[in-house]
């Protein structure tokens, strides 16, 4: 398989995720949307990488990896701390701040 | 100390984080205050730091740079650090106060990733440096977490935050794939001959970046978090992200590209005309003042944006002149909306009536931020929307430019429904309004810079076109 099979891959996992962040209502759907989007990053780089010959796109993939997961972890908390005050984790109920 | 080392003042910050970090520990139910005070002292010696560093540096073999731009960024997120902190020691918050030094923990080690990312010359330290700045802004924006709005703020920040990071990242993948390598270097010669591949990255970061900047239409989540969040940490996130945000911008685009950078002006443009009309036109409607502060930001972020798509020596140099002037602007109004909250628990438009009778010299204050960030003559922001006007039509953008000078028209208009409040209706409690000594000498320092940069602009505007010649010279 050639270079844009994964190329391809990539793009049809980030419409999806895209999809998702944009088409569900509870936040922690959106929050799942956002992973697939990041996943679809560390596709494109370890596929530039390999073609390349070259391995610091993979270190860049490490660095994207653990990233994100301290990024979710707070998003996470967040949604925890909404739920709390709000009792709701649907991304419509949360409508306080307008204008 | 030997300020010959590139990261001399990044290890300084790291320190002070650490060292406050370490104070949390064992004052464990002290008040928060002495934590703030190093922290103050802290940045204020690593301004100093900065301000007598040279440029011309590399380390890690060229990933890190002490450039002029980098100096720059440094200087003003320090300084911008600097004033917030000095905001935030007047905070009596008591849910605030009590977990005080986690707030700052969190504030150094944004601050951090902001001046790793003005060095940034490769793709990796600067998406790192980047996610660094963002994340502790989420949780920052929730700080305060008993009130109603804070973690409804901080969810829709982090939603679209990510979001863009991940547009952000996805876009780096492609400048990867089409350098081959991660060195920043590698990328004006792929954009001379019009690699596809990176032309696709570019434009996706261009993307992601907007949500960073809160270009239109990517700025929904900016009124949302400014009216969620704590005033003092609002007055800085409204320029240090921002300023970051282009000086990433300014490192991928303009850097070294040189003739090829023209490129990217028609995107560019087209950001700047709908943000200058929609963020005017939304500010309008406005009844709290730090949703007015909000839209009139997302209109200032148009006028960077105008200058920059001159895509010359001068409109750049321009760019970095607007960001300084609407630093202390922008930051002082921040500062005023935040002692009026103290005494009146509000952020209403409408308690702002009367003040200049409750406090003169308060409304005074409020009136000139308010008039430099709508240009009037002989305060910063004449002087910076008279250059990036002056930019663009130097290079032939006359519409762009005419649209920018009626729009502020416009936003002299509700500007001045601010000031109207203020001077001619009477109070409706005749009381003045108690302003604490450090917020004090926050806003005396705003309006100090306003005032020089409006009165004797020469000196800022030389060092600022020597910092875009630079950019421009560069292979």
């Amino acid at each position: 398989m050639g270079l844009y099979a994964y190329l391809s891959l990539a793009a049809v996992v980030f419409s999806i995720g895209l999809f998702g962040v944009m088409t569900r209502r509870n936040t922690v759907g959106i929050l799942l949307g956002i992973e697939l989007m990041l996943n679809a990053v560390n596709i494109n780089l370890v596929a530039f990488s390999r073609f390349h010959g070259e391995v610091t796109g993979m270190v860049l993939t490490v660095f994207a990896i653990c990233i994100t997961v301290a990024e979710v972890a707070l998003g996470l908390s967040i949604v925890i701390l909404l739920f709390r005050t709000r009792r709701t984790a649907m991304a419509d109920h949360v409508d306080w701040l307008k204008g | 100390m030997n300020t010959s080392y590139p990261l001399v003042i990044e290890s300084g910050l790291f320190t002070l984080l650490l060292a406050v970090f370490l104070l949390g520990l064992v004052r464990r139910r002290a008040d928060d205050l002495l934590a703030g005070w190093v922290t103050l002292v802290g940045l204020a010696g690593l301004t100093l730091a900065a301000w007598s560093a040279e440029p011309g540096r590399v380390a890690l073999e060229g990933s890190f740079v002490l450039d002029e731009l980098s100096l720059f960024g440094k200087r003003l997120f320090l300084l911008s650090g600097l004033l917030s902190v000095l905001a935030t020691l007047a905070m009596t918050h008591p849910s605030f106060r009590r977990r005080g030094t986690e707030y700052y923990v969190v504030f150094l080690a944004s601050l951090l990733g902001m001046l790793v990312l003005a060095s940034a010359r490769d793709l990796i330290v600067l998406f790192v440096a980047f996610e660094l700045m963002s994340i502790p802004l989420y949780f920052l924006t929730g700080f305060l977490k008993g009130e109603d709005a804070a973690p409804e703020g901080a969810m829709k920040f982090f939603l679209i935050g990510s979001i863009s990071s991940a547009v952000i990242l996805y876009g780096l993948s492609f400048v990867y794939g089409a350098a081959g390598t991660t060195n920043m270097a590698a990328i004006p010669p792929a954009v001379a001959v019009g690699d596809p591949l990176m032309l696709l990255g570019l434009g996706l970061m261009l993307g992601g970046l907007g949500f960073k900047i809160a270009a239109v239409p990517f700025h929904m989540w900016v009124p949302d978090t400014y009216e969620a969040a704590n005033t003092p940490f609002v007055a800085w996130i409204s320029i240090a992200p921002k300023a970051a945000g282009f000086v990433a911008i300014l490192r991928l685009y303009v850097e070294g590209v040189g003739e090829a950078a023209v490129l990217w002006v028609p995107l560019i443009a087209t950001l700047a005309a709908v943000s200058i009309v929609a963020g005017n036109l939304m500010a309008i409607p406005q009844k709290n003042i730090k949703r007015l502060l909000a839209y009139s930001g997302v209109a200032h972020i148009g006028y960077l944006l105008l200058g920059l798509a001159a895509m010359s020596v001068s409109g750049v140099g321009m760019v970095l002149f607007y960001l300084v002037a609407y630093l202390f602007g922008n930051m002082g109004a921040f500062f005023v909306v935040q002692a009026v909250n103290g005494a009146e628990q509000s952020d209403d438009v409408e308690a702002y009536r009367g003040l200049a009778r409750r406090s003169p010299m308060l409304a005074l204050s409020l009136l000139l931020f308010l008039l430099s960030l709508g240009g009037i003559p002989f305060m910063a922001g004449f002087w910076a929307k008279l250059f990036v006007f002056w930019a663009a039509i130097e290079q032939g953008m006359y519409l762009l430019a005419f649209l920018g000078a009626v729009l502020t028209v416009v936003a002299l208009y509700y500007y001045l429904v601010v000031a109207r409040r203020m001077y001619i209706e009477d109070p409706a409690v005749p009381t003045p309004i108690p302003v604490p000594a450090p917020l004090m000498v926050a806003i005396g320092g705003c309006l100090a810079g306003i005032i020089v940069m409006g009165v004797y602009p020469e000196p800022w505007v030389q060092a600022f076109l020597r910092v875009a010649l630079t950019l421009f010279s560069t292979n």
